[in-house]
């Protein structure tokens, strides 16, 4: 399959967030003395390093845990940024990619699927908007889930973008030249992206076909407290 | 009853007062309307706060959100958080909101939502009640002493101003640029601590008044001025070397004491007259220096800044100092400073060091005014007369034990020869 010429010949970008703000997904899962803290939020690469431990101690203090979490919780997030900084100046392809966005979590009560695509060339987007646009239309009353969502969605453009750099440090080591970038491209791209081009043909229209709908509508359930607590026993057993 | 002072400005460190209830929205942009009959306490100088707009004290402190850098740093994404923030605390005013029950609600990084929660706790739009303080110093104990900035040890009683550089609460005096609108203290204006492009002499100083605290016995100045010759400018440290007396107390007690006092401390210190001067002579003429040259003109300003990077901790402490304490201020206390050391040269026994004290005064008179001029130039010429006559006296005294020496001597020889 030729892939149209815009495609391979876009120029590699330096990595970031494919979204308007550069913010890092930073997920927390420390156990110490028996004690287990989980966490998700997102942060600011370009803050100053002192905040990741203000931010250590003062979770530490808020949440009454035993202080050697502040020490772990630094570290873990300083290593994750130093991981997405590890990315930052090194190349990723970005061909014409819409990717879709699965949404499948729980907030406490709130049950969330959903399904979506996504432009990763607009370096506009912004999953926290969406977040918030969302629990506002679907009337979530539940506050913490807004980030959740934002996080969600942050975490899985970080995947991709992390992949996009991954194939273009491919691409450069195979060396086979245009055509095998080409190649390389369609194929690892290939999987997640939908073609344009394929989409938008001149016998077919925008609107999804009505047997699909049912995979691209959000359902947001409210759970009651034993399926709640149900939950939380299967996904601990999972863990563990 | 009129709409004026509706909320009340509980006095020092007392417990919550009772309040008079909020105003319904007024057209005042004083407070905001609460639905709910519950009392929430708002301090006077968090007046400007309102949920329909946003206030310059606002814009000042998190610039962030206003300067258009980031896409999503805008006002309205600050008016969410902050919203959210204050509609959280209002919920349930006798319960204190931590920041991370806050941020797991907010959609956006955490680093600014802490910011915005840090601004308006120290603003006492939320959390505000007399519990708060102790759990401020609380805070000091768990953070690191570590230079870099955010510790806040903000007091709700006192002045609200924050330095731009260090973020923390000004005290006493502090430095202001309205070309740029930044605030500084004392301490980092000396220190040069504020942006690139903006040079010390766009800053005007500006007053802080002060309650007075408790009084300071003998023995806990000493303890201070000891503790402060060993930590130096660590206040955590000198603070808990003096028992009884908080960072803030020490910190004003200290710069409320006379100048003299600090070279007093270490003349008593050493042994040696010699030495003893020397040292002391040294910063002084130093100090008295720069000081005179700060008090003089406001262009030569800037020539505290380079003073304050020297090595010599104590010249770094004395520019800090004057610059704190004010010109007038620093330029009396110079004076007193060197008069007082002139007395204690008075007493000590060599000549070429008399010689450098006077060397100085006529220095320091040469910059008073001109009837200080003529003063001190008579007592210059009064001492140099005494110390004439002191020569004079010796010189006859040794004569004399010459003479009585030749006597002995020459009885001695005629024993002998006899």
């Amino acid at each position: 399959m030729k892939l149209p010429a815009t495609s391979s010949s876009k120029a590699p970008v330096k990595f970031r967030m494919p979204t308007a703000d550069n913010l890092v997904p930073i997920r927390l899962d420390i156990e110490t003395e028996g004690q287990r803290y989980k966490d998700a939020f997102t942060w600011n690469p370009s803050d100053p390093d002192s905040e990741v431990v203000v931010f250590a101690k003062r979770t530490v203090r808020d949440l009454k845990l035993p202080p050697q979490f502040i020490t772990q919780i630094a570290q873990s997030i300083q290593t994750q940024l130093t991981e997405f900084r590890s990315y930052e100046g090194q190349d990723m392809y970005t061909a014409e990619k819409i990717v879709p966005i699965k949404l499948d979590l729980r907030v406490n009560h709130t049950l969330i699927k959903d399904h979506f695509l996504w432009d990763l060339n607009n370096y506009e987007s912004d999953p926290e908007e969406f977040a918030r646009t969302f629990c506002n239309d679907m009337g979530i009353e539940d506050p913490e889930v807004g980030p959740a969502v934002a996080f969600a969605i942050r975490e899985q453009l970080y995947e991709i973008a992390i992949q996009s750099v991954a194939s273009a440090r491919e691409i450069k080591i195979s060396k086979k030249g245009r055509r095998g970038a080409e190649h390389a491209i369609s194929s690892k791209g290939g999987g997640n992206a939908l073609d344009l081009m394929k989409l938008f043909r001149y016998n077919s229209s925008v609107v999804r076909k009505r047997k699909e709908w049912y995979v691209y509508e959000p359902i947001v359930d409210i759970l009651s407290n034993e399926e709640v607590d149900a939950l939380e026993a299967r996904e601990d057993r999972n863990t563990r | 009853m009129a709409a004026k002072s509706p909320v009340k400005e509980p006095p020092g460190t007392s417990a919550v007062n009772p309040t008079t209830p909020l105003a319904p929205p007024p057209v005042k942009p004083e407070l905001p309307s609460s639905s709910e009959p519950d009392v929430v306490n708002v301090p006077s100088y968090s007046r400007w706060f309102s949920f329909d707009s946003i206030s310059e004290c606002e814009v000042k402190f998190l610039p962030e959100f206003f300067d258009s850098r980031s896409p999503s740093k805008n006002p309205r994404v600050y008016r969410y958080y902050r919203d959210s923030i204050v509609k959280h605390y209002r919920e349930n005013p006798s319960r204190k909101i931590t920041f991370t029950d806050v941020r797991r609600t907010l959609v956006g990084d955490v680093g600014s939502i802490r910011r915005v929660f840090d601004f308006l706790e120290t603003w006492g739009l939320i959390n505000y009640f007399a519990s708060v303080k102790t759990l401020k110093w609380e805070d000091k104990e768990t953070k690191s002493s570590a230079a870099s900035a955010e510790s806040s040890s903000a007091l709700k009683e006192t002045s609200k101003r924050l330095c731009n550089g260090c973020k923390t609460l000004c005290t006493i005096a502090c430095f202001a640029c309205d070309k740029y609108d930044l605030t500084l203290c004392a301490r980092c204006y000396v220190r040069g601590n504020h942006r690139v492009g903006v040079s010390s002499s766009d800053f005007r100083r500006v007053e802080i008044s002060e309650e007075a605290r408790s009084d300071w016995t003998e023995k806990e100045t000493l303890q201070l001025l000891e503790a402060i010759m060993h930590f130096g400018d660590d206040w955590r440290k000198v603070a808990q070397h003096v028992s009884g007396k908080s960072e803030k107390d020490c910190i004003t007690h200290f710069i409320k004491l006379p100048f003299g006092q600090e070279f007093i401390c270490k003349e008593s210190d050493s042994e040696d007259v010699d030495n003893k001067f020397f040292s002391i002579n040294n910063p002084s003429d130093a100090v008295s220096e720069s000081e005179n040259v700060g008090a003089t003109s406001p262009s030569k300003r800037m020539r505290l800044t380079p003073l304050a990077d020297a090595s010599n901790p104590i010249m770094a402490q004395a520019a800090f100092l004057s610059a704190l304490a004010g010109v007038e201020i620093a330029e009396v206390a110079a004076r007193a400073a060197v008069t007082t050391l002139s007395d204690v040269d008075d007493r000590a026994s060599k000549g070429s060091l008399m010689r450098n004290t006077r060397q100085q005064e006529a220095g320091v008179a040469s910059n008073g005014d001109a009837t200080q001029n003529a003063l001190a130039r008579a007592s210059v010429d009064a001492s140099s007369l005494i110390e004439k006559e002191e020569l004079d006296v010796e010189k006859a005294i040794s004569g004399i034990v010459e003479v009585q020496v030749r006597k002995i001597l020459g009885h001695f020889f005629c024993h002998i020869q006899l």
